[in-house]
């Protein structure tokens, strides 16, 4: 058979993060912006569809930017990664690595279907092939993928409330959601564990096909982040290699500003 | 009258003239099936591939080959498709999407050669419809079922039934998902196969990629008669008039193979030179050492005033029944295996195994023969002349001789 | 005379057609194998199946060492995945860290080059690359080229090379995928360590196969030692495929060529009945006649196939050495790639006791039957009858 792949064919399949996992952690981030820090009941009463949508509306058009701590852990290396970046919309964004020193300024532009690096070591910019989408940011357990993936939360899943009580002692609220069967997404099912006084998300399991566990995030420290309340540590562990993981500390955060067209230019890209 | 006493003549010395038909009846027949046989071979070969590519004549867009994209796709006209069916060298037609994107799982991802097949056509040809080892091949009316090979199967953690997202760029490169199941997982053998293609029915490719209703990447045409190529192509070329699609044979759309089976015949065409080469100078050997064992008939009748040229016309004459009866004969054995070889094949897989894998397609160790009336009249053709023509040489020294020395 | 010439031919030709068959087979089998991937290779346990840059190869020198020592070497090799681009085009590739010096003896790919060349014997951050991998980079002799890989540390490794060589076509992975540049810009650009993945031995046919891969696995303890038989199975497939078309075409030649040989004897055997009746009026008993013949024609016999066998060689040598280029048949590059296997166009013939020793003895033992029949004919023959045959 004539094969009419490009050259990316040999290079082993990554571990895919999940774009959902950024999806719903952006869901829920922004659920809990909207829904200010005020008693839980006012959740009940509305429906998940209703809120969904307020979130889809809420987060179109909105922009960020910040500066993280990432930390890898994988089973022959330990990394730790100080990454600035903007977003704006669902299909902008820019990061670049503050540390370590040997990659300083190495950054990556996405734009659309589109992703370029800036490699300062050689002050080259190269542009991805399409195949390298799936292949793993900066080594982590995120892909390049997550970044461009278009949110389509409300027409994926159906949602439902299905736990109210302690757990792990400690009060929590869990929504179980279910793909719709069309839609095109990996999982089986997701659990999604969140704080009743605020809707702060604490944990989300992901679960395959099978309704076997296939990764979990967990959330932590939450504090203020810009002018919102919002766990600052999120943390990915594979089911299957509990060993390894990718943990992102948010040290800074601003919302909704203003950010020129130029900020996602192959020449800021080289700054 | 001179006919007569050549073929009395040759009755005559039995023993003798049945070496020599034997030799001519033998010689053919070896050179009959020899040449069946490789000829056999390559179209064996040849119609594999090409029944699992696009067939013989490929019908695409014009930039196509330069730059292969789900994007640069052709409209067949259905009348047209139903007209060129119809012919009566055409056995059959198929439509085929081809594209690259990503498939995941729940357990990871990987690249994906995307093929969309109508499964009525492929069920029969294609070695992935035929090396199924779970679940069953796709049919026309699944609407968004695929068939996966045993590596992607393996790596992904798939099974039948079991969820997979295909992201792919569609036709105006806007990144688009579908979810699918897989319906069945096959095993070619070729690594390459298994580990990228997923093959899915036509309709499904066409939405994925947002291809409109008659939209194909290409359309293949598979002949009776590969022979008949050139003839077909032209008449589609007219029939399509300034439409913008390419028409190619199998040799433009896989080169290398073309030219891997033009250096193969070359060298089979040595090894069949060299044999016809073996044969005919058996036969020459045979009719020589003929005429020189009769020397002493040869001078008898001289002595007894036969003219030189009856003589030399008389055993020309005895060459040509040899030569008729003996390709008489290796027409007929060689035919008898050509036949048998042509219906049951020889079963090679003692030596060879049960079965071969090539580029991805099992060739079946079963090598046919090839059913020619060319290699029939050509290699009797060949044979009877250089018979008649060998025998001349014999026939000159025959009369050459000196009739008293011979006699003594 | 006539019967030791035809006979002598018969055999010549035969062997000399042997000689092109089994060396078509075995050249298609060196062609792939000295070209990269040798007759037998070492990797870890696991390794092929993730290809997992740290499943290594544990002691290599020492490996190389005791193996050198009894006369197989061959390249230890060091391998990573990863990208390289070159102006706005890029692609993923699969970077091979290699000793030139190690390829260049004991493997045929280092002549392979289409244009540039191959490797320098000292690291210069150059790098050779499959001709489809170049073509979709539009890179070019002196081109410049990005490599960006994920180290062995985590860290993102990142340089430029220069392209030094493009191959020529050498099988669908290698001209796809094959970026190969010397080991100590490998281990800088990977962060390596020296790591090696995989060591291929060839000794180009000189050590069988099997014995290839015992001493390899005693030299090599704990590791996962495999022949091209298993490392390709495809090509192997192939080789059987044509083992078993040249073996019914041998068939055919033989019988051929029997047919030549017996005629030729039954012929001049026969032309001889008018002696034999002479002999036998004269007293001679049918048992002597029909030794006398056995022992004549044996002797005839062994001469003619001797002689054969001596034409045969020769012709077989020189096809050896000289070859026919069957990309006379082919108009323009005669580059062929089927099925991922490059393919050679020039056929040449081997020379081996297998090619030569069983067609000297069968069409000798051919020879001789066919003699004995016409003088038990001869013998039992009425002399009166034998003598005035014509």
């Amino acid at each position: 058979m004539k094969l009419q792949i490009d050259s990316f064919r040999g290079i082993p399949m990554e571990k895919n993060m999940s774009s959902l996992v950024k999806r719903m952690s952006v869901l829920l981030l922004l659920l809990v912006f909207i829904v200010p820090a005020s008693p839980c009941s006012a959740m009940q009463t509305l429906n998940a569809k209703g809120i969904l949508d307020r979130v889809d509306d809420l987060f179109r058009g909105k922009s960020s930017k910040g500066i993280m701590t990432m930390k890898i852990v994988t089973a022959h290396w330990t990394r730790t990664l100080k990454v600035e970046w903007w977003s704006e919309g669902k299909d902008k964004s820019l990061m670049r690595i503050l540390r370590p020193k040997k990659e300083e300024g190495t950054a990556t532009l996405r734009v659309g279907n589109d992703i370029w690096n800036y490699l300062p070591k050689v002050n080259r910019v190269i542009k991805l092939p399409s195949s390298m989408m799936s292949a793993s940011w900066m080594g982590s357990h995120f892909t390049n993928d997550d970044l461009v993936k278009e949110s389509r939360m409300a027409e994926d899943y159906t949602f439902e409330l299905t736990f109210r009580g302690k757990r792990d002692g400690r009060e929590i609220l869990e929504v179980t959601c279910l793909p719709k069967p069309d839609a095109p997404v990996v999982w089986g099912k997701v659990m999604v564990a969140v704080r009743p006084v605020d809707y702060l998300p604490l944990k989300i399991l992901y679960y395959d096909e099978d309704m076997s566990l296939a990764r979990t995030m967990y959330f932590s420290h939450i504090g203020p982040l810009g002018n919102r309340i919002l766990p600052r540590v999120m943390r990915i562990v594979p089911a299957d290699k509990p060993e390894e993981m990718t943990e992102i500390t948010y040290e800074q955060m601003t919302f909704d500003l203003d950010l020129p067209a130029e900020v996602f230019s192959i020449r800021s890209l080289r700054r | 009258m001179i006919l007569r006493l050549a073929w009395r003549s040759l009755w005559r010395n039995k023993r003798r003239t049945v070496i020599t038909v034997c030799s001519i009846a033998l010689g053919l027949t070896f050179a009959i099936f020899f040449i069946a046989l490789a000829e056999g071979a390559y179209e064996q070969m040849i119609e594999q591939m090409v029944r699992i590519q696009s067939g013989h004549i490929t019908l695409e867009h014009p930039e196509y080959r330069q730059a292969p994209s789900v994007d640069l796709w052709i409209t067949v006209p259905p009348q047209l498709r139903s007209e060129v069916e119809k012919w009566p060298d055409v056995e059959e037609t198929k439509l085929v999407i081809l594209g690259q994107g990503i498939v995941k799982s729940g357990a990871g991802n990987m690249a994906a050669a995307i093929m969309g097949v109508e499964p009525s056509v492929e069920k029969a040809s294609s070695p992935v419809a035929r090396n199924l080892i779970t679940g069953k091949y796709l049919e026309a009316s699944d609407k968004s079922q695929v068939v996966v090979g045993s590596e992607m199967a393996e790596r992904l953690k798939l099974a039948v039934g079991k969820k997979l997202v295909i992201a792919t760029n569609d036709v105006t490169g806007t990144l688009v998902e579908e979810l699918c199941r897989v319906k069945g997982i096959f095993r070619t053998g070729s690594e390459e196969i298994d580990a990228y293609f997923i093959q899915m029915p036509i309709d499904f490719a066409r939405r994925l990629f947002h291809l409109p209703r008659e939209g194909a990447t290409q359309m293949g045409v598979i002949l009776k008669d590969p022979g008949a190529q050139k003839r077909i192509m032209k008449r589609i070329k007219d029939r399509l008039d300034d439409r913008p699609i390419s028409v190619l044979s199998w040799q433009e759309v896989m080169p290398d193979v073309a030219t891997y089976i033009k250096m193969d015949k070359g060298s089979n065409l040595i090894f069949q030179a060299i044999l016809i080469f073996l044969i005919l100078f058996t036969i020459f050997n045979t009719l020589s050492m003929s005429v020189l064992e009769r020397q002493r008939e040869f001078a008898m009748l001289l002595a007894v005033g036969t003219t030189a040229r009856r003589l030399r016309l008389q055993v020309f004459a005895e060459t040509v029944f040899l030569g008729v009866i003996g390709c008489v004969a290796g027409l007929f054995f060689g035919g008898l295996a050509v036949v048998y070889g042509h219906v049951y094949g020889i079963n090679l897989s003692a030596i060879m195994g049960e079965s071969v894998n090539i580029s991805g397609f099992a060739l079946s160790s079963r090598m046919y023969t090839k059913l020619s009336f060319g290699i029939f009249f050509g290699s009797a053709v060949t044979v009877l002349t250089a018979t008649l023509l060998l025998g001349l040489i014999p026939v000159r020294r025959a009369t050459r001789i000196s009739i008293v020395d011979t006699l003594r | 005379m006539i019967t030791v010439a035809a006979i002598s031919l018969n055999v010549a030709i035969l062997i000399a057609s042997y000689g092109l068959m089994d060396g078509m087979v075995k050249h298609l089998v060196s062609n792939v194998t000295n070209m990269v991937t040798g007759e037998v290779q070492i990797h870890a346990p696991g390794y092929l199946v993730d290809h997992s840059m740290y499943k290594v190869v544990k002691d290599p020198t020492g490996i190389m060492e005791r193996l050198g020592s009894r006369g197989i070497h061959g390249s230890a090799r060091s391998y990573g995945y990863g990208l390289i681009a070159s102006g706005n085009k890029s692609a993923g590739a699969l970077f091979w860290g290699v000793d030139p010096d190690m390829e260049k003896k004991y493997f045929d790919l280092a002549d392979h080059v289409e244009t540039g060349r191959y490797l320098s014997s000292i690291p210069k951050k150059e790098i050779v690359v499959g001709r489809k991998l170049a073509r979709s980079l539009n890179a070019r002799i002196g081109s410049e080229v990005v490599l960006v890989v994920q180290a062995a540390d985590g860290s993102l490794g990142n340089d430029l090379f220069t392209v030094r060589g493009i191959l020529k076509a050498a099988g669908d992975r290698i001209d796809r995928n094959a970026a190969i540049m010397h080991r100590q810009d490998f281990q800088e650009l990977f962060v390596s360590g020296g790591r090696i993945h995989e060591i291929a031995l060839n000794t180009r046919g000189a050590v069988p196969l099997a014995a290839l891969e015992q001493i390899a696995t005693a030299a090599a303890p704990g590791t996962d030692v495999k022949s091209w038989r298993q490392l390709m199975p495809s090509l192997s497939d192939m080789v059987n495929f044509f083992d078993a078309g040249m073996w019914l075409f041998g068939m055919i030649f033989f019988l051929a060529a029997a047919l030549g040989v017996m005629n030729t004897m039954l012929m001049s055997t026969f032309e001889r009945i008018r002696e034999f009746g002479i002999l036998k009026a004269l007293g001679t008993s049918p048992w002597r006649i029909l030794g006398d013949v056995a022992a004549e024609s044996f002797v005839l016999s062994l001469v003619s196939t001797i002689i054969g066998g001596i034409i045969g060689v020769g012709l077989s040598l020189f096809f050896m050495h000289k070859g026919l280029d069957t990309s006379i048949f082919v108009p323009g590059d005669a580059a062929v790639s089927v099925s991922g296997i490059a393919f050679d166009p020039v056929w040449r013939a081997t020379v081996s006791v297998k090619t030569i020793l069983s067609p000297i003895l069968m069409m000798c033992f051919i020879s001789l039957i066919a003699s004995l029949y016409p003088a038990a004919i001869a013998a039992r023959l009425d002399p009166i009858k034998a003598m005035t045959r014509v």
